[in-house]
């Protein structure tokens, strides 16, 4: 499997690879997910500000989450890479903070458990997904460029707008666009 | 209940990247507690997430954690999902608040009283409770710095809006006129405040010693 080239793995989805997990404990299911996973959460995780000894340390942390709790997972919410995505910021939050905002995340991502009459269900996570990878990509580079450094980097809006150099008015305004957008997209396609 | 204001697309990106401090990412959770559309978002943006993390770059692990990693799966359980907690509709606004432990209430001025909620301020963000009498009028007022609220409970009004149950205000660095707390029932809202709240006018300056927010 070429990593570097920045292929997802889709046959087995990664879906199907948690899912074998949670069956039947199955360990090369877990070592194909951790050889695709583990080296772009470690990526985030530096990108976030993570020194690399213990960037290394959380993502191997964040893979054996996904194997102990294979079962939290439902494909019906979002893609394996949206789930492993929070379990890296949770990770995160929690090594530099120790608060509980992890808690408040699980608690929101409960409301949805046990609100089933979401509109955006009418279609399946995975197609759904499919639609907001589309979205994306057809970004203009500079929204995008924004949506990443608040997504990977974690960071501030005024740090974004320092760094890239530009007023914080259209950080912010970039921002928005990207989402309204994002979103306009989606309810088209709905 | 119709929810009127929302937080802005910034808000919930820096909620879903988690940069939001934790007295902002409460105040934000309350309102997503009320919220189906804005919850909506949060999967949406929660989504590109996972896309921007799939479709990145890589940084190799060493061979050493990878194999560590092998190693522990022998001894790593995989754990047993616990069924969702059953929860009553009209119990989810306060859910996320009730992780916090909170003070008691304290009067601040004439029908208004405070309660500080336990959450960690070395950010500088402070997260109270705030309840207002009906018909409360209040001075006109400044916000310096960020001041995020959730209403919980009845519903006030500014030259900005009506505000009621779910609805969220984000009055960074703004001036509010002519506020006041509807007739019926008292206003509750979930306020994290970061800087301080600046009373204008005559009024605001003659009880400003006494109200202090
Ligand atoms: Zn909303």
């Amino acid at each position: 499997m070429d990593q570097s080239s920045g292929n997802a793995l889709t046959d087995p989805s990664p879906e199907q690879l948690i899912d074998l997990i949670a069956r039947s404990q199955d360990k090369t299911a877990f070592t194909i997910l951790f050889d695709a996973y583990a080296p772009r959460v470690k990526y985030f995780l530096i990108r976030n500000g993570a020194s690399s000894a213990s960037a290394d340390e959380l993502a191997q942390e964040a893979l054996l989450t996904v194997w102990r709790k294979a079962h939290y997972f439902s494909a019906d919410r979002g893609t394996a890479s949206s789930w492993i995505f929070t379990i890296a910021r949770n990770l995160r939050i929690d090594e530099t903070r120790r608060d509980k905002r992890a808690q408040l995340y699980a608690m929101v991502g409960e409301f949805d458990d046990i609100d089933p009459d979401r509109p955006d269900e009418l279609v399946s996570a995975t197609e759904h997904a499919k639609r907001v990878r589309s979205a994306m990509t057809q970004l203009p580079d500079d929204q995008l460029e924004v949506v990443k450094w608040s997504f990977v980097e974690g960071a501030a809006h005024s740090e974004i707008a320092e760094r890239l150099g530009l007023p914080l008015g259209t950080v912010k305004s970039r921002l928005r666009l990207a989402m309204r957008r994002m979103r306009k997209s989606l309810e088209d396609l709905a | 209940m119709t929810i009127v204001h929302h937080p802005s697309e910034e808000t919930l990106v820096t909620f879903v990247a988690g940069s939001l401090c934790e007295g902002n990412s409460l105040v934000v959770a309350t309102h997503l507690a009320h919220c189906n559309e804005c919850r909506s978002a949060i999967r949406d943006m929660t989504e590109l997430a996972g896309g921007i993390l799939e479709q990145g770059d890589v940084t190799e692990i060493t061979e050493a954690t990878r194999n560590a990693a092998l190693d522990k799966l022998d001894d790593t359980p995989i754990e047993a999902r616990p069924d969702p907690i059953a929860m009553a509709p009209a119990d989810r606004p306060l859910a996320p608040l009730s992780i916090y432990e909170g003070g008691k209430w304290q009067w601040v001025g004439p029908g208004v009283y405070r309660q500080f909620i336990d959450v960690p301020n070395d950010t500088g963000t402070r997260v109270f409770m705030l309840k207002a009498a009906p018909g409360t009028r209040l001075p006109d007022h400044r916000h310096v710095g960020t001041e995020w609220t959730c209403i919980l409970k009845g519903a006030f009004r500014h030259d900005h809006g009506r505000f009621g149950a779910g609805d969220f205000d984000e009055a960074d660095g703004r001036h509010d006129h002519n506020p006041f707390v509807e007739e019926g029932e008292a206003c509750i809202c979930l306020v994290a405040l970061n800087g301080h709240v600046e009373m204008t006018g005559w009024l605001g300056r003659l009880i400003q010693p006494f109200v202090r927010l």
